[in-house]
Protein backbone atom coordinates (compact mmCIF):
# COMPACT_ATOMS: atom_id res chain seq x y z
CA UNK A 1 0.00 0.00 0.00
CA UNK A 2 2.78 2.39 1.07
CA UNK A 3 4.96 1.47 -1.95
CA UNK A 4 2.02 2.01 -4.26
CA UNK A 5 1.38 5.50 -2.83
CA UNK A 6 5.03 6.47 -3.30
CA UNK A 7 4.96 5.15 -6.86
CA UNK A 8 1.81 7.16 -7.62
CA UNK A 9 3.36 10.29 -6.12
CA UNK A 10 6.49 9.86 -8.23
CA UNK A 11 4.38 9.32 -11.34
CA UNK A 12 2.41 12.52 -10.62
CA UNK A 13 5.66 14.48 -10.15
CA UNK A 14 6.97 13.10 -13.45
CA UNK A 15 3.72 14.09 -15.17
CA UNK A 16 3.93 17.58 -13.72
CA UNK A 17 7.51 17.94 -14.94
CA UNK A 18 6.51 17.45 -18.59
CA UNK A 19 4.46 20.72 -18.92
CA UNK A 20 6.90 22.51 -16.58
CA UNK A 21 9.87 21.74 -18.84
CA UNK A 22 7.79 22.64 -21.90
CA UNK A 23 6.85 25.98 -20.33
CA UNK A 24 10.46 26.70 -19.35
CA UNK A 25 11.54 26.17 -22.97
CA UNK A 26 8.61 28.07 -24.48
CA UNK A 27 8.96 31.05 -22.12
CA UNK A 28 12.76 31.12 -22.07
CA UNK A 29 12.76 34.57 -23.71
CA UNK A 30 10.09 35.93 -21.42
CA UNK A 31 12.11 36.25 -18.28
CA UNK A 32 11.70 39.39 -16.22
CA UNK A 33 14.00 42.16 -17.37
CA UNK A 34 13.44 44.23 -14.29
CA UNK A 35 15.78 43.52 -11.44
CA UNK A 36 14.55 45.25 -8.29
CA UNK A 37 16.07 48.67 -7.63
CA UNK A 38 18.63 48.45 -4.80
CA UNK A 39 17.29 50.01 -1.62
CA UNK A 40 20.26 52.41 -1.54
CA UNK A 41 19.06 53.97 -4.81
CA UNK A 42 15.43 54.42 -3.72
CA UNK A 43 14.11 57.32 -1.70
CA UNK A 44 10.68 57.88 -0.27
CA UNK A 45 8.79 61.13 -0.86
CA UNK A 46 9.26 62.06 2.81
CA UNK A 47 13.02 61.49 2.65
CA UNK A 48 13.39 63.52 -0.54
CA UNK A 49 11.23 66.32 0.88
CA UNK A 50 13.37 66.40 4.00
CA UNK A 51 16.34 67.36 1.80
CA UNK A 52 14.53 70.62 1.01
CA UNK A 53 16.27 72.81 -1.56
CA UNK A 54 19.12 70.35 -1.74
CA UNK A 55 17.18 68.27 -4.30
CA UNK A 56 16.92 68.50 -8.07
CA UNK A 57 13.71 66.77 -9.15
CA UNK A 58 13.93 65.07 -12.53
CA UNK A 59 10.73 64.14 -14.35
CA UNK A 60 11.34 61.10 -16.58
CA UNK A 61 7.78 60.97 -17.92
CA UNK A 62 6.94 61.90 -21.53
CA UNK A 63 7.03 65.66 -22.17
CA UNK A 64 3.22 65.89 -22.56
CA UNK A 65 2.72 64.51 -19.07
CA UNK A 66 5.36 66.87 -17.69
CA UNK A 67 3.64 69.81 -19.40
CA UNK A 68 0.32 68.81 -17.82
CA UNK A 69 1.70 68.80 -14.29
CA UNK A 70 4.90 68.06 -12.43
CA UNK A 71 6.61 68.48 -9.07
CA UNK A 72 7.32 72.21 -8.61
CA UNK A 73 10.80 73.04 -9.88
CA UNK A 74 11.25 69.66 -11.61
CA UNK A 75 13.31 69.41 -14.79
CA UNK A 76 12.03 67.31 -17.68
CA UNK A 77 14.46 64.60 -18.81
CA UNK A 78 13.06 61.65 -20.71
CA UNK A 79 14.55 59.14 -23.10
CA UNK A 80 12.28 60.24 -25.97
CA UNK A 81 14.26 63.49 -26.20
CA UNK A 82 17.41 62.46 -24.35
CA UNK A 83 19.98 64.18 -26.58
CA UNK A 84 18.06 67.43 -26.44
CA UNK A 85 17.11 67.47 -22.76
CA UNK A 86 20.26 66.08 -21.16
CA UNK A 87 22.43 69.18 -21.76
CA UNK A 88 19.60 71.38 -20.44
CA UNK A 89 19.49 69.34 -17.25
CA UNK A 90 23.27 69.34 -16.88
CA UNK A 91 23.20 73.12 -17.17
CA UNK A 92 21.14 73.26 -13.97
CA UNK A 93 22.82 70.43 -12.07
CA UNK A 94 25.11 71.20 -9.19
CA UNK A 95 27.35 68.74 -7.33
CA UNK A 96 26.03 69.70 -3.90
CA UNK A 97 22.45 68.75 -4.71
CA UNK A 98 20.91 65.28 -4.79
CA UNK A 99 19.08 64.20 -7.93
CA UNK A 100 15.72 62.45 -7.49
CA UNK A 101 14.19 60.93 -10.62
CA UNK A 102 10.54 60.01 -10.85
CA UNK A 103 8.13 58.61 -13.42
CA UNK A 104 4.46 57.85 -13.50
CA UNK A 105 4.10 54.89 -11.13
CA UNK A 106 5.92 52.48 -8.93
CA UNK A 107 6.12 49.92 -11.72
CA UNK A 108 7.37 52.46 -14.26
CA UNK A 109 10.79 51.77 -15.62
CA UNK A 110 11.65 55.18 -17.06
CA UNK A 111 12.96 56.68 -13.81
CA UNK A 112 15.40 53.86 -13.16
CA UNK A 113 16.64 54.03 -16.78
CA UNK A 114 17.17 57.80 -16.57
CA UNK A 115 18.86 57.47 -13.17
CA UNK A 116 21.17 54.76 -14.51
CA UNK A 117 22.11 56.85 -17.55
CA UNK A 118 22.84 59.87 -15.38
CA UNK A 119 25.18 57.74 -13.28
CA UNK A 120 26.81 55.99 -16.25
CA UNK A 121 26.90 58.59 -19.00
CA UNK A 122 27.16 61.84 -17.05
CA UNK A 123 28.99 60.14 -14.16
CA UNK A 124 26.85 61.91 -11.57
CA UNK A 125 26.74 60.79 -7.98
CA UNK A 126 23.81 61.00 -5.55
CA UNK A 127 21.17 60.03 -8.10
CA UNK A 128 18.07 58.39 -6.62
CA UNK A 129 14.76 56.97 -7.82
CA UNK A 130 11.57 58.16 -6.14
CA UNK A 131 9.70 55.26 -4.56
CA UNK A 132 6.08 55.41 -5.68
CA UNK A 133 6.83 57.90 -8.44
CA UNK A 134 4.56 60.76 -9.43
CA UNK A 135 1.48 59.10 -7.91
CA UNK A 136 3.36 58.63 -4.65
CA UNK A 137 4.23 62.31 -4.60
CA UNK A 138 0.61 63.31 -5.30
CA UNK A 139 -0.63 61.03 -2.53
CA UNK A 140 1.87 62.50 -0.09
CA UNK A 141 0.95 66.03 -1.07
CA UNK A 142 -2.70 65.57 -0.02
CA UNK B 1 -2.14 0.74 -10.81
CA UNK B 2 -5.67 1.35 -9.66
CA UNK B 3 -8.51 2.20 -11.99
CA UNK B 4 -9.18 5.36 -10.00
CA UNK B 5 -5.71 6.67 -10.73
CA UNK B 6 -6.07 6.01 -14.48
CA UNK B 7 -9.42 7.82 -14.39
CA UNK B 8 -7.75 10.80 -12.72
CA UNK B 9 -5.11 10.99 -15.45
CA UNK B 10 -7.87 10.72 -18.07
CA UNK B 11 -9.79 13.62 -16.52
CA UNK B 12 -6.64 15.80 -16.39
CA UNK B 13 -5.84 15.03 -20.05
CA UNK B 14 -9.43 15.69 -21.15
CA UNK B 15 -9.53 19.02 -19.29
CA UNK B 16 -6.30 20.09 -20.96
CA UNK B 17 -7.64 19.18 -24.40
CA UNK B 18 -10.92 21.01 -23.77
CA UNK B 19 -9.04 24.13 -22.68
CA UNK B 20 -6.99 24.02 -25.90
CA UNK B 21 -10.07 23.75 -28.06
CA UNK B 22 -11.68 26.79 -26.41
CA UNK B 23 -8.85 29.10 -27.43
CA UNK B 24 -10.16 31.04 -30.41
CA UNK B 25 -7.48 33.62 -31.26
CA UNK B 26 -4.31 31.79 -32.16
CA UNK B 27 -1.13 33.90 -32.23
CA UNK B 28 1.73 33.09 -34.54
CA UNK B 29 4.06 34.55 -31.92
CA UNK B 30 3.57 36.67 -28.84
CA UNK B 31 7.20 37.77 -28.57
CA UNK B 32 9.21 39.50 -31.28
CA UNK B 33 12.93 40.28 -31.22
CA UNK B 34 14.02 43.24 -33.31
CA UNK B 35 17.44 44.55 -34.30
CA UNK B 36 16.87 48.09 -35.58
CA UNK B 37 19.53 49.35 -37.97
CA UNK B 38 21.89 52.11 -36.86
CA UNK B 39 20.17 55.46 -36.89
CA UNK B 40 16.64 53.99 -37.17
CA UNK B 41 14.01 56.12 -35.48
CA UNK B 42 11.43 53.36 -35.05
CA UNK B 43 11.20 49.59 -34.59
CA UNK B 44 8.04 47.88 -35.79
CA UNK B 45 6.79 44.47 -34.66
CA UNK B 46 3.97 42.51 -36.32
CA UNK B 47 2.01 40.11 -34.17
CA UNK B 48 -0.05 37.84 -36.42
CA UNK B 49 -3.16 36.01 -35.30
CA UNK B 50 -5.94 33.84 -36.63
CA UNK B 51 -9.39 33.21 -35.26
CA UNK B 52 -9.51 29.43 -35.12
CA UNK B 53 -12.79 29.37 -33.21
CA UNK B 54 -16.35 29.30 -34.43
CA UNK B 55 -17.46 32.70 -33.14
CA UNK B 56 -16.18 36.24 -33.86
CA UNK B 57 -13.64 37.76 -31.46
CA UNK B 58 -13.69 41.47 -30.56
CA UNK B 59 -10.71 43.43 -29.31
CA UNK B 60 -11.87 45.36 -26.26
CA UNK B 61 -8.58 47.12 -25.50
CA UNK B 62 -5.03 47.33 -26.82
CA UNK B 63 -2.67 49.04 -24.42
CA UNK B 64 1.09 49.63 -24.70
CA UNK B 65 3.29 49.60 -21.59
CA UNK B 66 4.97 52.89 -22.43
CA UNK B 67 4.13 56.15 -24.17
CA UNK B 68 6.96 55.42 -26.58
CA UNK B 69 5.03 52.51 -28.12
CA UNK B 70 1.83 52.60 -30.12
CA UNK B 71 -0.21 49.54 -31.10
CA UNK B 72 -2.80 49.22 -33.82
CA UNK B 73 -5.24 46.48 -34.74
CA UNK B 74 -6.37 45.99 -38.34
CA UNK B 75 -9.99 45.36 -37.36
CA UNK B 76 -11.88 45.53 -34.13
CA UNK B 77 -13.67 42.29 -34.93
CA UNK B 78 -12.09 39.08 -36.17
CA UNK B 79 -14.45 36.68 -37.92
CA UNK B 80 -13.96 32.90 -37.64
CA UNK B 81 -11.10 31.82 -39.89
CA UNK B 82 -9.95 35.41 -40.39
CA UNK B 83 -6.28 36.33 -40.08
CA UNK B 84 -4.79 39.66 -39.09
CA UNK B 85 -2.09 41.35 -37.14
CA UNK B 86 -1.42 43.89 -34.43
CA UNK B 87 1.32 46.33 -35.32
CA UNK B 88 3.40 47.70 -32.46
CA UNK B 89 5.57 50.72 -33.27
CA UNK B 90 8.29 51.58 -30.82
CA UNK B 91 9.70 55.10 -31.13
CA UNK B 92 13.35 54.74 -30.22
CA UNK B 93 14.02 58.37 -29.31
CA UNK B 94 17.29 58.60 -27.39
CA UNK B 95 17.13 55.06 -26.01
CA UNK B 96 19.98 52.60 -26.24
CA UNK B 97 20.61 49.00 -25.21
CA UNK B 98 17.98 46.30 -24.74
CA UNK B 99 14.47 47.66 -24.62
CA UNK B 100 11.51 45.47 -23.74
CA UNK B 101 8.04 46.89 -24.33
CA UNK B 102 4.74 45.10 -23.93
CA UNK B 103 1.31 45.49 -25.48
CA UNK B 104 -1.62 44.12 -23.50
CA UNK B 105 -4.49 42.97 -25.69
CA UNK B 106 -7.91 42.23 -24.29
CA UNK B 107 -10.66 40.42 -26.16
CA UNK B 108 -14.23 39.42 -25.37
CA UNK B 109 -13.22 35.74 -25.14
CA UNK B 110 -15.36 34.42 -22.26
CA UNK B 111 -12.45 32.31 -21.04
CA UNK B 112 -10.42 34.61 -18.74
CA UNK B 113 -7.29 32.56 -19.49
CA UNK B 114 -7.46 33.65 -23.13
CA UNK B 115 -9.10 37.07 -22.95
CA UNK B 116 -5.84 38.86 -22.05
CA UNK B 117 -2.72 38.41 -24.14
CA UNK B 118 0.57 40.16 -23.47
CA UNK B 119 2.65 40.76 -26.61
CA UNK B 120 6.33 41.48 -26.07
CA UNK B 121 8.59 43.51 -28.28
CA UNK B 122 12.31 43.32 -27.57
CA UNK B 123 14.61 45.67 -29.42
CA UNK B 124 18.36 45.85 -29.09
CA UNK B 125 19.42 49.40 -29.96
CA UNK B 126 23.01 49.91 -30.85
CA UNK B 127 24.13 53.49 -30.43
CA UNK B 128 25.98 55.26 -33.20
CA UNK B 129 28.25 56.86 -30.62
CA UNK B 130 28.93 56.15 -26.97
CA UNK B 131 30.00 59.36 -25.28
CA UNK B 132 31.47 59.61 -21.79
CA UNK B 133 31.23 61.66 -19.74
CA UNK B 134 28.26 63.71 -20.91
CA UNK B 135 29.38 66.54 -18.62
CA UNK B 136 32.76 68.14 -17.98
CA UNK B 137 32.98 70.87 -15.39
CA UNK B 138 35.46 73.06 -13.60
CA UNK B 139 35.09 74.53 -10.15
CA UNK B 140 35.19 78.28 -10.01
CA UNK B 141 38.81 79.41 -9.98
CA UNK B 142 40.15 75.95 -10.91
CA UNK B 143 43.04 75.90 -13.37
CA UNK B 144 41.44 75.92 -16.86
CA UNK B 145 43.15 72.73 -18.07
CA UNK B 146 41.51 70.75 -20.89
CA UNK B 147 39.24 67.86 -19.93
CA UNK B 148 38.64 64.86 -22.16
CA UNK B 149 35.36 63.39 -23.40
CA UNK B 150 35.68 60.00 -25.12
CA UNK B 151 33.41 59.13 -28.04
CA UNK B 152 33.39 55.50 -29.16
CA UNK B 153 31.89 55.09 -32.60
CA UNK B 154 30.05 51.98 -33.70
CA UNK B 155 32.25 50.10 -36.15
CA UNK B 156 29.38 49.66 -38.62
CA UNK B 157 28.79 53.41 -38.69
CA UNK B 158 32.16 53.98 -40.39
CA UNK B 159 32.54 57.40 -38.79
CA UNK B 160 35.49 59.21 -40.31
CA UNK B 161 35.33 62.35 -38.21
CA UNK B 162 33.33 64.21 -35.61
CA UNK B 163 32.36 67.85 -35.83
CA UNK B 164 32.06 69.46 -32.40
CA UNK B 165 30.69 72.96 -31.91
CA UNK B 166 30.33 74.89 -28.68
CA UNK B 167 27.17 76.95 -28.18
CA UNK B 168 29.17 79.77 -26.56
CA UNK B 169 32.71 81.12 -27.05
CA UNK B 170 33.42 80.38 -23.37
CA UNK B 171 34.68 76.91 -24.29
CA UNK B 172 36.77 75.48 -27.08
CA UNK B 173 36.66 71.87 -28.27
CA UNK B 174 39.23 69.95 -30.26
CA UNK B 175 38.79 66.44 -31.68
CA UNK B 176 41.64 63.93 -31.97
CA UNK B 177 41.82 60.24 -32.77
CA UNK B 178 41.58 58.10 -29.65
CA UNK B 179 43.86 55.30 -28.49
CA UNK B 180 41.62 52.58 -29.98
CA UNK B 181 40.15 52.21 -33.46
CA UNK B 182 36.81 54.05 -33.90
CA UNK B 183 37.53 56.17 -30.84
CA UNK B 184 37.73 59.94 -30.64
CA UNK B 185 39.00 62.19 -27.87
CA UNK B 186 37.24 65.52 -27.50
CA UNK B 187 39.39 67.95 -25.57
CA UNK B 188 37.31 70.70 -23.95
CA UNK B 189 38.79 73.80 -22.36
CA UNK B 190 37.21 76.86 -20.77
CA UNK B 191 38.59 80.32 -21.62
CA UNK B 192 38.70 81.09 -17.93
CA UNK B 193 37.19 79.81 -14.73
CA UNK B 194 36.77 83.08 -12.89
CA UNK B 195 33.06 83.28 -13.70
CA UNK B 196 30.29 80.74 -14.18
CA UNK B 197 29.82 79.56 -17.75
CA UNK B 198 27.81 76.93 -19.58
CA UNK B 199 27.89 75.57 -23.11
CA UNK B 200 26.26 72.77 -25.03
CA UNK B 201 28.72 70.95 -27.21
CA UNK B 202 26.95 69.61 -30.30
CA UNK B 203 28.60 66.53 -31.76
CA UNK B 204 27.85 65.62 -35.34
CA UNK B 205 29.26 62.34 -36.62
CA UNK B 206 30.24 62.26 -40.27
CA UNK B 207 28.85 58.84 -41.17
CA UNK B 208 27.08 57.41 -44.23
CA UNK B 209 24.44 55.83 -41.94
CA UNK B 210 23.80 58.94 -39.88
CA UNK B 211 20.50 60.52 -40.80
CA UNK B 212 21.00 63.83 -39.06
CA UNK B 213 21.48 62.43 -35.57
CA UNK B 214 23.14 64.99 -33.31
CA UNK B 215 24.59 64.28 -29.92
CA UNK B 216 25.12 66.84 -27.20
CA UNK B 217 27.14 67.08 -24.03
CA UNK B 218 27.59 69.92 -21.57
CA UNK B 219 30.56 71.92 -20.33
CA UNK B 220 30.37 74.15 -17.28
CA UNK B 221 32.33 76.40 -15.03
CA UNK B 222 30.47 76.17 -11.75
CA UNK B 223 29.37 79.32 -9.95
CA UNK B 224 31.45 80.33 -6.94
CA UNK B 225 30.67 78.24 -3.88
CA UNK B 226 28.15 80.08 -1.73
CA UNK B 227 29.95 81.88 1.08
CA UNK B 228 28.63 82.12 4.59
CA UNK B 229 27.93 85.82 4.06
CA UNK B 230 25.77 85.28 0.96
CA UNK B 231 23.73 82.42 2.38
CA UNK B 232 23.40 83.61 5.94
CA UNK B 233 20.25 84.50 7.72
CA UNK B 234 20.08 87.84 9.58
CA UNK B 235 20.97 86.00 12.79
CA UNK B 236 24.06 84.47 11.16
CA UNK B 237 25.11 87.85 9.75
CA UNK B 238 24.99 89.24 13.23
CA UNK B 239 27.16 86.36 14.47
CA UNK B 240 29.62 87.04 11.63
CA UNK B 241 29.82 90.70 12.60
CA UNK B 242 30.68 89.60 16.12
CA UNK B 243 33.40 87.31 14.78
CA UNK B 244 34.82 90.13 12.61
CA UNK B 245 34.88 92.45 15.64
CA UNK B 246 36.62 89.72 17.63
CA UNK B 247 39.20 89.33 14.85
CA UNK B 248 40.40 92.83 15.61
CA UNK B 249 41.99 91.45 18.77
CA UNK B 250 45.30 89.53 18.30
CA UNK B 251 44.07 86.56 20.38
CA UNK B 252 41.02 86.07 18.19
CA UNK B 253 43.10 86.34 15.02
CA UNK B 254 45.39 83.58 16.24
CA UNK B 255 42.43 81.37 17.11
CA UNK B 256 40.75 81.78 13.71
CA UNK B 257 43.38 81.51 10.99
CA UNK B 258 40.84 80.59 8.36
CA UNK B 259 38.92 83.82 8.81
Amino acid sequence: MKVSAVRQALLLIALALVPAIGEAIYFRNKVSWQAPIPASELVTVAQAQSWGDNVIWVDARPSEEFDRDHIPGAISLNEDRWNELLPQFLGQWSPERKVVVYCSAQSCNASREVAKRLRDEAQLKNVFVLDGGWEGWLKNKR
Amino acid sequence: MSMNFLRLIGIVALTALTQGARAELKWEQTSVDLQPALGDKQAVAHFKYENVGKTPVHFTSVHASCGCTTAQTQNEQVAPGEKGEITATFNIGGRTGTQVKTVTVQTDDPDPAHSTIVLTLKAVITPLLEIQPALVYWQNGEEPKPKIITAKANKAAAIKKLDVASSTPDFTAKVDAGSAPNEFKISVQPRDTAKAAYATLSIKPDSPVNTGNMFAVAARVMPPAPTAATTSTPATKSTLSTIRRDLATPAATAASPSQ
